[in-house]
């Protein structure tokens, strides 16, 4: 018995300090978020803050400007997501085979996953140039045999989330297709071979074999994709601070600038629950499909 | 059909993989460019510089002190990979394969807490950093994020497969919990400690939004922020990009030297989470 | 593992000394902290030596230094104040000083200013400086915004050229010039209206057209509202006309379309004076920004300094802005950021901006500035406003986009109960 308690205090002992850190900078940060959300407070304001109520939610979804931010994260990721997986798979594909130099290949897809997005967003900055001085611009005029005009990708409202979309792909693929790459490496050996000896071809093999086998895989890397997507924040803030015409804006954009530009702490906090709200949901959906999956495994 | 399928995935391979280092080619030739030569038209000159000189780079060593944010970043990321390596693992394991009352509350409390995204509590953290006087300083940037919900769970994942005959013949030999978790255990563990060193790293020495709101001048500002910082004021492309390749150089380095052992890691423990 | 420690322990080696590093002990008996935002390092440069002489010239008194870069300076100082961690001595960018005043971070400067100074001082910094009839912030110079231009390239399509604010084109000959121009010009674009910046420059430099087309970004003085002000009838014209001349200015990220000879004009402040005058020449000239029917305005009004509540020797550092508001430091300073010097004594000794000096124009129109609304409201009202400047420079619809923006100030203006005037315990 003495052991015993012994043994359970030693227990705890390990796990306190990670516990209390989850506690101290996760836990109560975010029940503040939610306390903070029901009140007026604003940042270094002399009026005392009071409670009102549901109105700083009330208004954020009467304005248009949070919605619209919404519905560009959800662009974000219902584009991002398929695209982003999409070449991570080819791409784990293609570097899933024993051929001389692949690690050097694969070496090259995963480099921009170690740039911070700090720097991505800078370097492509410069790439994404407006008028004849960007190279993608210059790019696409010459592959097109001059038909392309020069436009100014960051501050065009039909280009501007494209580029966004096109430098986190760039910046994100590389970290997907290891997962995928590794999700791939665990499929038996045994189940091609048997599908070889009954005469399946290589699209049948890949449809009903390595899709399945790397189902879990792929919602696992979705979802961090769609979690990634909702927290679209740094190159919207270094490239575009959201715009043109609210085109870039996202959700946590909008909570840093309802903070730091307009000391709006209360209204940034509801935000922010709104915004976890969401995360909760679409982790919810993607617990029952992998469960779905795994049911029917 | 295979003696053709190899020279064509070569083919694709070198392609695609010139998209993914385009970028990464175009930021170091511009580094070598006067600041009025970067954005030269024509596709040709974007990747190739006629006279290269390395004045760019002794622009930016005289603009900021760059081996300072430099140290800053590597100081900040490696405490947190390091001191998170070992608070984490024990949180795991203790989680994973001891017996306490109220193990199955705290590892729904962690499951919760998982999903919390950073951005969605920096303002009340901030808040909170504000109240112990942590401001603008190496500490606030290291000690909100050693603790890491999604770490402790990559490590209770992987502690809850191993076998249980390595402890019993542990406790056999008269091993209390410490010894067999860091004589026994550990050594089994590599692939797992790899891969949580390795995203913890890639996750905070990009980090951005934490460091903008909490450090002031430039004695604990880690490099990406600076990075932001040197953009918006000088404008000067070649000193730009001279900045990225000295910022990203370091670990360029590091990632060629364990490139095979990193991506292994990652693969090892991501497959464990598959279960 | 073994490899991974042979990583960590040299750089947790790093961590111990870099901690330990000594702040240096306090070598004389009041040490004053002061914060000062960097733009151009030769600005930076004279800002060291100003402090260095300061403290050279001092037996008691020890200025200490920070720099921070512009672009996140009021992030930062906005984290400080919030934290109550203001410095002694900070610059604030005019327009946010009265926002710090009414939250009651800063100390009202006039009864410690030198009255003689106070009379030489630039009437345009006095005003600026202001919050509800107290003078809160020093600038040491002033800003000035005009038009540069090629006279070559304005001479070769027979451009007047206007040579005081009270001469300025009107827009209808503003649009006329930049058409001749437009015709001779391969791309049709011939002005350069510093797209490449972001923020504060889109206010700086574009809500003069509103005031000169008798319009405003809130209405004044009572600053309580801008609904019918911003989206009057007035305003929505100037922001139109704006729109048309847009058709007629370059996108670019480096700034270098006029000095690259691209553009025959640049809408451009007092700062790329240097950089212009080496690219062009004597064919570089300075002109009033347009006159949209009410006369010409100019936009106003730069860093100004200003003290801390939590300072504890006020005294000490009003010493301190009276060296710097020296007519020998204010020229250093203009010297490297080529700002007009903020006193009338500084003025007369300075090449540039003497009477008949090449930028005496910034000097002559001050006249005619209108200061950044001195409210606390200002830093909502110049984000809205630079969202419908974005807004309508991409073809937006002018009317909806300050409709919005009127809505949103008007919205915080209530938000904060109109901003009552009282001290803070």
């Amino acid at each position: 018995m003495r052991q015993g308690s012994r043994a359970e205090k030693t227990a705890w002992l390990m796990a306190a300090p990670g516990l209390t850190g989850l506690l101290l900078f996760i836990a109560l940060p975010a029940a503040l978020a939610l306390i903070l959300s029901f009140t007026s407070f604003r940042l270094g304001s002399p009026l005392a803050p009071h409670f009102v109520g549901l109105s700083q939610f009330q208004r954020i979804f009467s304005d248009g400007t949070f919605s619209r931010a919404l519905a560009n994260n959800g662009l974000f990721a219902l584009l991002v997501v398929p695209l982003q997986t999409g070449l991570a798979l080819a791409l784990a594909l293609l570097v899933n085979r024993r051929l001389p130099g692949i690690t050097f290949f694969r070496a090259c897809f995963f480099l921009p996953v170690i740039f911070p997005m700090a720097l991505v967003a800078v370097v492509w900055k410069l790439i994404l140039a407006p008028g004849e001085a960007g190279l993608l611009n210059t790019l696409l005029h010459t592959m097109s045999l001059g038909a392309w005009q020069p436009v100014d990708f960051l501050h065009h409202p039909r280009y501007a989330m494209g580029s966004i979309m096109l430098l986190s792909i760039w910046q994100g693929a590389g970290f997907q297709m290891i997962i995928l790459l590794a999700g791939l490496q665990a499929i038996p050996q045994s189940l091609y071979e048997a599908a070889a000896l009954d005469g399946a071809g290589p699209w049948q093999r890949f449809w009903y074999i390595t899709l399945p086998q790397l189902k879990n895989a792929l919602i696992f890397v979705a979802l961090i994709t769609t979690i990634l997507a909702f927290r679209l924040f740094d190159q919207v803030w270094i490239l575009t601070q959201g715009g043109p015409h609210q085109a870039t804006s996202t959700v946590i954009f909008e909570t840093v600038r309802a903070v730091f530009r307009r000391q709006d702490v209360a209204k940034g906090a509801a935000m922010s629950v709104i915004f976890f709200a969401i995360v909760l949901l679409i982790t919810m959906l993607q617990q029952r499909l992998s469960r779905q999956g795994r049911e029917e495994q | 059909m295979k003696r053709l399928a190899t020279p064509f995935t070569y083919l694709l391979l070198t392609l695609l993989a010139l998209i993914f280092v385009a970028p990464i080619l175009f930021m170091v030739v511009s580094s070598l460019k006067p600041d009025e030569m970067v954005l030269s038209s024509g596709l040709g000159r974007a990747f190739t510089v006629a006279h290269p000189s390395l004045a760019n780079y002794a622009d930016v060593m005289e603009r900021l002190n760059f081996p300072r944010v430099m140290g800053n970043s590597l100081l900040i990321t490696s405490a947190i990979v390091a001191s998170g390596l070992l608070v984490n693992s024990l949180a795991g394991y203790s989680l994973a394969r001891l017996r306490w009352r109220g193990r199955r509350p705290c590892l729904i409390l962690i499951l919760a807490l998982l999903i919390i995204p950073f951005e969605a509590i920096a303002v009340p953290l901030f808040f909170q950093v504000t109240l112990l006087g942590w401001r603008d300083s190496y500490q606030v940037q290291i000690i909100p994020f050693i603790a890491d919900a999604f770490s402790i769970f990559l490590f209770y994942s992987f502690f809850l497969d191993i076998p249980a005959e390595l402890e019993e013949a542990a406790a056999m030999d008269g091993a209390g919990p410490w010894r067999t978790f860091f004589l026994i255990v550990l050594p089994t563990a590599k692939p797992v400690f790899a891969t949580v060193a390795v995203l913890t790293f890639l996750m905070r020495w990009g980090s951005y939004l934490w460091p903008l709101l909490v450090t002031v001048g430039e004695t604990y500002r880690p490099l990406p922020v600076a990075m932001a910082a040197f953009e918006n004021q000088v404008k000067l492309w070649g000193d730009i990009m001279a900045f990225g390749v000295m910022m990203v150089l370091p670990v360029l380095i590091l990632f060629l030297l364990c490139q095979r052992w990193l991506i292994s890691g990652i693969a090892a423990t991501s497959t464990g989470h598959k279960g | 593992m073994r490899y991974l420690s042979k990583l960590i322990i040299p750089l947790l080696g790093l961590l111990l000394t870099a901690c330990g590093q000594p702040s240096g002990p306090p070598e004389k008996g009041t040490v004053l902290e002061a914060w000062f935002h960097t733009g151009r390092p030769q600005e930076r440069r004279v800002m060291e030596e100003q402090v260095a002489r300061f403290n050279a010239s001092q037996e008691e008194v020890e200025v200490r230094l920070t720099l921070i870069p512009e672009g996140d300076y009021n992030t930062q100082v906005l984290a400080a104040a919030a934290a109550n961690r203001l410095p002694d001595i900070l610059d604030l960018d005019g327009p946010y000083l009265a926002s710090y005043a009414w939250q009651g971070h800063l100390l009202p400067l006039g009864e410690l200013l030198d009255p003689q100074l106070r009379a030489d001082l630039l009437p345009s910094l006095l005003s600026q400086g202001s919050y509800n009839g107290k003078l809160y912030g020093l600038g040491v110079y002033d800003s000035g915004l005009g038009l540069f231009a090629s006279r070559s390239g304005l001479t070769a399509v027979a451009a007047r050229l206007p040579s005081s604010p009270e001469t300025a084109w009107s827009a209808a000959e503003f649009t006329a010039i930049l058409a001749r121009l437009a015709a001779h010009d391969e791309d049709r674009l011939v002005l350069d209206l510093r797209l490449d910046y972001s923020g504060e420059w889109f206010t700086y430099a574009f809500s003069p057209l509103l005031q000169s087309a008798g319009g405003d970004l809130i209405e004044r003085p009572a600053m309580a509202r801008a609904s019918g002000v911003l989206n009057s009838p007035a305003s929505q014209e100037a922001m139109t006309q704006l729109q048309a001349w847009l058709t007629y200015t370059e996108a670019n990220i480096d700034g270098n379309s006029f000095i690259n000879g691209r553009t025959t004009l640049s809408w451009c402040g007092h700062w790329e004076y240097p950089r212009y005058k080496k690219a062009l020449g004597d064919d570089l000239l300075l002109l009033p920004l347009p006159d949209m029917g009410q006369g010409s305005r100019t936009g106003m009004g730069s860093w100004a300094w200003a003290i801390s509540k939590n300072c504890q020797k006020p005294k000490q550092a009003m010493t301190f802005l009276h060296f710097l508001l020296q007519a020998e430091e204010i020229l250093a300073m203009c010297e490297a950021n080529g700002a007009v010097p903020g006193r009338r004594m500084a003025i007369a000794l300075s090449e540039n901006y003497r009477p008949g000096g090449p930028l005496h124009l910034f000097v002559d129109q001050l006249r005619f500035g209108v200061p950044r609304p001195q409210t606390p409201a200002y830093p909502v009202i110049t984000s809205a406003f630079q969202q419908s400047f974005q807004d309508i420079r991409h073809q937006g619809e002018v009317a909806a986009a300050l409709d919005r923006a009127a809505k949103t100030i008007d919205q915080e203006i209530r938000d904060n109960d109109g901003y009552p005037a009282r001290v803070r315990p």
